[in-house]
């Protein structure tokens, strides 16, 4: 196998955490190597009009998401069971190609609760020393969240962030989220538009005493000009935006903001249909050597060297590269011990769908963001005193497009088909709208991530197997926050409240939920606890880092992407430092 | 899961046009199909007296697109059948065969996805937790067709004949039944079929572009009203705050701008 030239800084996957490192890094003159297994999207009929408003193509046969006939993942509920592939995924959308899973997000934006990083410490100190179940690792990250607010306010006018403040110094602020982490100034853009539904809950929450706003997100309220001068159309609300390039370039994504202009820089390169398979690794000298590579475009494989290597893939990709490549020891759940592959989480979701005869809720007029939102019950917002288990969830009237696949509601007993079906979309269609939650999902010692014994990628290599189950907490939590949501919901008006949509186990790969799978490659104080230090410093090997959710030791009741902004821009930071003087940061 | 089917008295009359089909079929297989005998236009010719919606000249926009690429007769004559019940001739569309959500089916089976592009394929093949998916050794066209052939001897089965030829009310009885797992099949769970692959494949059919060859005239979009392309809604979405979008009437669809 050929070894080519060394490289300074090697990044594997070419999303979003991988554009911010290299931004940081390539503004100093360090050289940069992106490898990402995928093509560039931006000039096919993904990002153009008319073709990118094909529902069935991007959002119905995924034609962003991962090839799942290469890469895919085995299942089972319990650790005693045999895991089964597969083979089409629809819970959880990994994307692929350049900007990865930031091309085909929805945007929203969210800053975690202060105590986040400190969630453990955070519940002993409420709660006492029982408040946490044994069988439930959470854990300190060693970083806080002031720490992580400069790299939260940069990556967020770096991204236009539309959204109202809640909290700016401590100081409250009508209309934001009076549970919000204190910020350091207002958002970069004013929020998005609120629609019909979004005043709807909001009026039903104020009857009931709690606090709606407008989600945050990197959906584009007005044109905008980011500190890098990279520029941003202002949102068309053309309700296709999860799952879908957006073509106006009015969402936040690296492959608008970041990817342009690093391609200008003299000291950045990115490798494109590039398929990472391993990584080689000094155990002695406690260091990853090189990359192993291999061009999908010509089928050569190669070692690519570097000085610094960063795992930047995709929450699976992250933990796959190190069980396979031998770094670290693989996370056990009978005898506890090790660390790859542990706190694997997800996160809740149940949800209502309403119906008014008289209300013109358009869901088709709709950007990927476009809710109201309550977080009075979300993560410890509220005292857990008695209730039997910890975390929460927002509750938000989303509408995010009305694309008519997939994207329709008729009240329940309606026939599948036949003319009453066809009736009752047509009656409903524009005179309906969903309430949500999307609830926090705690680490459990029975569920985590390792290598599959039966089945293999198209590589050759062991396919990441997943022992995930929604555990007592989150099924208690689940059940809590429903009825919090189904008492909003008889609060809105609606002629009819349809049944209660609650949280479905045991998890289930056929339904989406949310891509927000965290954990696996997790951040912590010591190496017995985790992975990564809070650095993103790989224990056992110091030239070796990780970014991306995998680092997160729990999922909140927000989307992950926040902080992971916050965490890369911090760690392009550090590895300035790094490649100063090499050693443990 | 078991077979207890209401029956409904068979309707002997209606097994008329697959036999003629079949016997033309195997006298003639050389010669040229008429348009009026392929599947589509068969149904199209019944529904000039039907009350569908119309365009604006008065005509209901239905399917001009014939022959199929991936359907024998037989999984032709059933998938119509099974179209035309759950897609009736009504005040709202066109029957399903006339809407093209047969050439539509046809069409996915027959490319990519039907050839089981993209999805993970290696063995073995073990039953398990429903939770992962299923876990067959065949595309999803080779699954749609054993499933067609499976339901069809179900049919015969229960009602003495096959699909196509059971009265529109016998047919759907018999789709409820199926669906609910009271179908049982022979090697194959029929619900798991019809649900997790004919079922989103008919919805598909109605909803998607009618780039695809279903939802002929976009005749579903204005069923619900969905305005489809170019869809740049910036002043609309302030315009119409809780008001009928006036475009919902007139949708425009991919090839509008092609």
């Amino acid at each position: 196998m050929k070894t080519r030239a060394s490289k300074t800084v090697v990044i594997v996957g070419g999303g979003l955490t991988a554009g911010l490192i290299a931004r940081q890094l390539t503004a100093k003159g360090v050289e940069v190597l992106v490898l990402e297994r995928g093509g560039d999207h931006s000039k096919g009929p993904e990002s153009s009009l008319p073709n990118q408003r094909d529902e069935l193509r991007w959002a119905v046969r995924q034609g962003l998401i991962q090839d799942w006939s290469r890469e895919t993942y085995t299942l089972r509920h319990q650790h005693n069971q045999t895991a089964l592939p597969v083979r089409w995924m629809e819970s959880f959308l990994p994307g692929q190609g350049l900007g990865g899973a930031g091309n085909h997000w929805n945007g929203h934006l969210w800053r975690w609760a202060e105590y986040d990083p400190q969630l453990r410490s955070h519940y002993l100190h409420r709660y006492g020393k029982q408040a946490i179940p044994a069988d439930m690792p959470l854990q300190d990250w060693g970083v806080t969240y002031a720490q992580l607010e400069p790299y939260h306010d940069l990556f967020e006018k770096l991204f236009g962030v539309s959204g109202q403040a809640g909290n700016i110094g401590g100081k409250k602020l009508p209309g934001g989220n009076p549970f919000e982490a204190p910020r350091s100034g207002p958002y970069p853009q004013a929020p998005l538009q609120v629609l019909e539904s979004g005043l709807v809950f909001k009026q039903a929450c104020e009857q009931l005493g709690y606090h709606a706003f407008p989600q945050a997100a990197a959906n584009s309220s007005g044109a905008y000009t980011n500190p890098d001068g990279q520029k941003l159309g202002q949102c068309q609300y053309c309700g296709h935006c999860e799952r879908f390039i957006c073509e106006a370039n009015a969402k936040g994504s690296p492959q608008v903001l970041l990817y342009p202009m690093l391609r200008e820089r003299k000291s950045f390169e990115v490798r494109l249909n590039t398929q990472v398979l391993g990584l080689r690794y000094d155990a002695a000298g406690k260091r990853a050597t090189a990359v192993h590579c291999l061009d999908l475009l010509t089928g050569e494989e190669y070692e690519q060297p570097a000085e610094v290597i960063v795992l930047a893939a995709f929450t699976m990709s992250n933990t796959q590269l190190l069980l396979h490549s031998k770094i670290g020891k693989p996370y056990d759940p009978v005898s506890n011990t090790g660390v790859v592959g542990k706190n694997f989480c997800y996160q809740v979701n149940a949800g209502v769908d309403l119906f008014f005869k008289d209300k013109w809720f358009n869901p088709f007029l709709a950007s990927g963001s476009t809710q109201m939102v309550i977080d009075e019950f979300n993560n410890d917002n509220f005292d857990h005193s008695g209730l039997g288990f910890l975390g929460g969830a927002t509750i938000q009237a989303y509408q995010f497009s009305g694309r008519p696949i997939k994207g329709r509601r008729v009240p329940d007993g309606t026939p599948r088909w036949g003319t009453a079906w066809k009736q009752a979309n047509a009656d409903w269609y524009a005179h309906s709208m969903t309430l949500g939650i999307e609830g926090s999902c705690y680490p459990h010692r029975g569920n985590y991530l390792s290598l599959d014994p039966t089945y293999r990628d198209a590589y050759g290599r062991p396919l990441i197997r997943m022992t995930f189950d929604f555990r007592d907490n989150e099924q208690k939590m689940a059940a809590f926050l429903s009825n919090k949501m189904m008492e909003i919901a008889r609060h809105c008006g609606a002629d009819k409240v349809g049944s209660l949509q609650g949280l479905v186990t045991p998890f289930d790969s056929r339904l989406y939920q949310t891509t927000h799978i965290v954990g696996g490659t997790i951040m912590g104080e010591t190496p017995h606890d985790s992975v990564v230090s809070p650095h993103l410093q790989h224990w056992d090997a110091h030239n070796l880092f990780v970014v991306g959710a995998s680092v997160y030791p729990h999922n909140s009741g927000y989307n992950p992407t926040g902080p992971l902004g916050a965490l890369a821009l911090r760690l392009g930071d550090d590895l300035q430092r790094y490649l100063q003087r090499p050693g443990r940061l | 899961m078991t077979d207890s089917v209401d029956f409904l008295p068979p309707d002997s009359a209606g097994s008329a046009r697959r036999v003629f089909l079949k016997q033309l079929a195997a006298a003639s297989s050389s010669l040229p199909l008429g348009k009026a005998l392929a599947g589509g236009s068969a149904t199209a010719m019944l529904l000039q007296s039907a009350d569908a919606t119309a365009a604006p000249s008065g005509k209901p926009v239905i399917n001009t697109v014939y022959g199929y690429q991936s359907f024998g007769p037989d999984e032709a004559a059933f998938v119509e059948a099974m179209l035309n019940i759950m897609c009736p001739a009504d005040h709202l569309t066109p029957g399903g065969v006339d809407c093209g959500l047969a050439i539509y089916i046809d069409r996915q089976l027959a490319g990519s996805f039907g050839q089981g592009a993209r999805r993970y394929a290696a063995g073995p093949f073990l039953q398990g937790a429903a939770q992962c998916g299923p876990q067959l050794p065949l595309t999803p066209e080779q699954y749609f067709k054993a499933g067609v052939a499976e339901a069809d001897r179900a049919a015969q089965r229960l009602y003495g004949q096959l699909f196509d030829v059971l009265t529109p009310q016998q047919g759907d009885a018999f789709l409820q039944q199926l669906a609910a797992g009271r179908v049982a099949g022979e090697q194959l769970d029929l619900a798991e079929w019809f649900n997790s692959l004919v079922y989103p494949l008919f919805a598909e059919a109605c909803f998607a572009d009618p780039l695809y060859g279903g939802n002929v005239g976009m005749v579903f979009w204005k069923m619900i009203g969905y305005p489809g392309l170019p869809a740049t809604h910036a002043l609309d979405v302030v315009q119409y705050l809780g008001k009928p979008y006036p475009g919902a009437a007139n949708p425009k669809s991919i090839a509008d701008f092609s």
